[in-house]
């Protein structure tokens, strides 16, 4: 990674900072409660079998089914 | 070509693995995730207590958007279930529809089910994001698109997508109406609870505009 794009990172993140991103952590217990998920990973995604079942599956472990 | 699937060529004509560092979300990454995640659990459904009761525990700060997830906080411990769940109904959905359409085809066209939807039904499918079955909604709803930019972000559909891959989802589906749509919630005429909502949502959705074009 090129010193420009580590410049970048760094400014971005001093901007959310700024912002009082930070303050979204206290809505992280809400962000991620279990509910009734609209988009899931597609089932027909390219690629092989295996890896298919590890998306799905994470899908399922990250909606908390 | 094979080995650009995997590495990189390195400065000394070597290769590089991926590193698992550049895989693992950012702090900063898991709150924009968080964000979105929360816009989406508020606007996905009508409220219930459980909703309510979460969203009334969120602790802001002094910043502007501290603020107003205070505010929200505030909203949520004083409004019933059954006075936002009403709230719900009045704006987003309604008899003969809710008195905002919160659907990216409708803020750029007018109608529902327009081009826009098209596009990003294009872009999920490079994206390898499907829609459940049970949902019969168009996907363009903001709820829907909120939800998709927080699992791009944190990997819930693979692996966490690089930020130009992000910035251009925001950029197609999200930049040219969001910051519209929440203030349109922060000023509807049957908004209380989601007022607080559109507050938090527009604030966010500059947040991240000002953050892709630093980025970029």
């Amino acid at each position: 990674m090129d010193d420009r794009k580590d410049a970048k990172i760094m400014e971005r993140r001093g901007f959310f900072k700024m912002v009082g991103l930070g303050a979204v952590a206290g809505a992280a217990t809400l962000a991620n409660a279990p509910r009734e998920a609209v988009a899931e990973v597609a089932k027909d995604a390219s690629g092989s079998g295996y890896r298919e079942t590890e998306l799905v599956k994470k899908f399922y472990e990250l909606s908390k089914f | 070509m094979k080995w650009q699937q995997w590495g990189r060529r390195g400065p000394t004509g070597g290769y590089t693995l991926v590193t698992k560092q550049a895989l693992q979300v950012a702090s900063e990454d898991r709150l924009r995730a968080d964000a979105y995640g929360l816009l989406a659990r508020l606007l996905c459904d009508v409220p219930d207590g459980a909703l309510l009761t979460l969203t009334s525990e969120i602790t802001g700060d002094d910043s502007s958007l501290g603020s107003a997830l205070s505010a929200l906080a505030g909203a949520a411990a004083t409004v019933t279930a059954e006075a936002a769940s009403e709230e719900y109904h009045a704006l987003f959905i309604g008899v003969a529809g809710g008195e905002l359409k919160p659907y990216c085809s409708f803020y750029l066209t007018g109608f529902v089910y327009e081009k826009p939807l098209a596009k990003l039904r294009l872009d999920m499918e490079r994206l390898g994001i499907a829609r459940r079955e049970q949902v019969k909604e168009p996907e363009d709803h903001m709820a829907s698109l909120c939800e998709m930019m927080a699992g791009l972000i944190s990997g819930a559909f693979g692996a966490p997508v690089d930020l130009e891959t992000q910035q251009r989802f925001f950029d197609r589906h999200l930049a040219p109406w969001a910051r519209l749509f929440f203030e349109d919630l922060e000023g509807a005429d049957s908004a209380r609870f989601y007022k607080s909502v559109g507050t938090v949502g527009r604030l966010f959705m500059e947040i991240e505009s000002t953050a892709f074009e630093m980025a970029a």
